[in-house]
């Protein structure tokens, strides 16, 4: 079934007298019921543009974008966004705890929603670190309340805004081996978007290539490699390695053009 | 390190008793008049006299009243406003040319037509400080809302909050730094006011003291108020950056 479907959508954004600058025309992708999308493009393609229209942030200019079986209008309580600057997504006067209850306490209250906080953390491996403040810890310890926060929500699907940019590379793997865990256990829907060739192949079932704006779709692939995904083992597999010569290939080739 | 940190403010204390041992010599020695400055230990036991007998504490309550209420209200219409201006456009259009006309008249000339309307009691006295106060909170909120970051407010929408629980959850304490920075110097314009309109007034308090004393040719007893004065306006701002420092503690970093 399609959890998420975009169709045809464009974004035009207007300009200072000429006529407005079209930065995405007619893109068409869906998101299966439990399946791990990642959409791949060099930076600045558009893909945070394209993330924000499918959580109902940004509205598309022209095209419809669906979830759940409704349209998107205003963001959708079935799915989540996390983003890319977790210093500036979570709320530096809250402990880590509150951050976590930020998900829900418009709709428990406060108490019961810190209460609620509890579990998520324990998931991200954070137990323990509920009345830290987020400066107290690193980068990939925040982006991991920014995960838990997401995960307290309760939501169908995460749709993640090249969420391990900002980490040094270890934590990278730390965290994408979380998030993998995480979405197989809560059998969630993840729309995840990244420049990140090996963390696309590494992650999802199948990959949405973009081009350079105005953005379009330039292939879909299936990565079809076996499940669960191991850090070392898959990216020494022979499917790994002919998908990452592939698409480093195409990215590159438009890269120098 | 330890030591250091005490004796960081030596210097600084030390230039001031240099200034008091001086006016002190300069008077004795006739060069400042008597009539006009007395010497600092005559004020000092002039002072002295004044705590003992209790004679302090009515008129200082009186001020500290006046500036506390006038500062509450003035910070309660300057918050209100600038997050209402700083959230909906639509009442910043409305409001802000009214904030422009009234927000460079020097608000102490606004205290003699003020008097017209409401007399020379608390109420007009209120007002006054009220009206200084308010200002500078209006537009700091106003900026601090202004600058709240898109990517936390995305947050909140993502989430679902409403916009009522955004207003006062996110965008108030992410305003907080700057509502407390204006905060601040209202504090300051509001011993100012509260002084000039007991002056004008003429019914007690601080200001109307120091205002009579020196009518009434009793310099020391000028003298003595004012340094009173000066010590409540230092320990007010101390109590609020005191404050400040708490209620922003996460923003160590």
């Amino acid at each position: 079934m399609r959890f998420l479907e975009l169709d045809e959508v464009t974004k035009e954004y207007p300009t200072r007298g000429g006529k407005p600058a079209r930065v995405m025309d007619r893109v068409s992708l869906s998101v299966e019921e439990g399946e791990f999308l990642a959409v791949l493009g060099p930076s600045g393609c558009g893909k945070s543009t394209l993330l924000q229209m499918a959580a109902g942030l940004l509205p598309a200019t022209s095209g419809s974008v669906r979830l759940a079986g409704r349209a998107v209008t205003a963001p959708p309580p079935e799915a989540v966004y996390v983003f890319q600057q977790y210093s500036r997504s979570l709320l530096p006067w809250r402990s880590v705890r509150d951050n976590v209850a930020f998900a829900t306490e418009h709709r428990l209250g406060r108490r019961r929603a810190r209460e609620a906080a509890e579990e998520p953390l324990k998931q991200v491996g954070l137990d323990g670190f509920g009345d830290h403040f987020p400066w107290q810890l690193s980068g990939g310890m925040q982006q991991r309340v920014a995960i838990a926060r997401a995960l307290a929500a309760g939501p169908a699907m995460l749709l993640m805004d090249e969420p391990f940019s900002a980490v040094d590379a270890l934590t990278r793997l730390d965290l994408q081996s979380l998030v993998l865990d995480i979405w197989s256990r809560r059998r969630l829907t993840i729309m995840l978007v990244t420049h990140d060739v090996e963390e696309a192949i590494q992650l999802a079932d199948r990959i949405v290539v973009l081009t350079n704006r105005p953005t379009t779709v330039a292939e879909e692939i299936k990565v079809a490699l076996p499940r669960p995904r191991d850090p070392i083992a898959t990216r020494e597999h022979p499917r790994f390695l002919e998908l990452r010569h592939h698409l480093l290939d195409k990215l590159l080739a438009r890269h120098a053009g | 390190m330890r030591v250091e940190r005490l004796l960081s403010p030596l210097p600084g204390l030390l230039v001031l008793a240099a200034l008091l041992l001086g006016l002190e010599w300069a008077v004795d020695a006739g060069l400042i008049r008597r009539a006009l400055m007395p010497a600092p230990s005559t004020i000092a036991l002039r002072l002295w006299d004044l705590l003992e007998a209790g004679d302090v504490w009515a008129p200082m309550m009186q001020t500290l009243r006046l500036v506390f209420t006038g500062f509450a209200i003035g910070s309660a219409i300057g918050i209100a406003a600038g997050l209402a201006m700083g959230w909906w456009p639509a009442v910043f259009r409305l409001l802000e040319p009214l904030v422009e006309l009234i927000r460079p008249i020097p608000k102490s000339a606004l205290v003699p037509p003020l008097m017209l309307f409401l007399g020379i009691g608390f109420t007009m006295k209120v007002t006054s400080v009220a009206l200084v106060v308010t200002f500078p909170v209006l537009v700091n909120t106003l900026q601090g809302v202004r600058g709240v970051d898109r990517v936390m407010l995305d947050a909140a929408r993502t989430h679902g909050w409403p916009a009522r629980h955004t207003l006062l959850h996110l965008v108030l304490p992410a305003a907080l730094p700057l509502v407390l920075a204006g905060m601040r110097i209202s504090l300051g314009l509001a011993m100012v006011l509260a002084v000039l309109s007991e002056m004008l007034a003429g019914e007690g308090g601080l200001g109307f003291l120091i205002l009579d004393m020196q009518r009434s040719f009793r310099v020391r007893d000028m003298y003595a108020w004012l340094v009173i004065l000066a010590v409540l306006g230092l320990a007010l701002n101390w109590l609020f950056v005191l404050a400040e420092r708490r209620a922003l503690h996460w923003q160590r970093r």
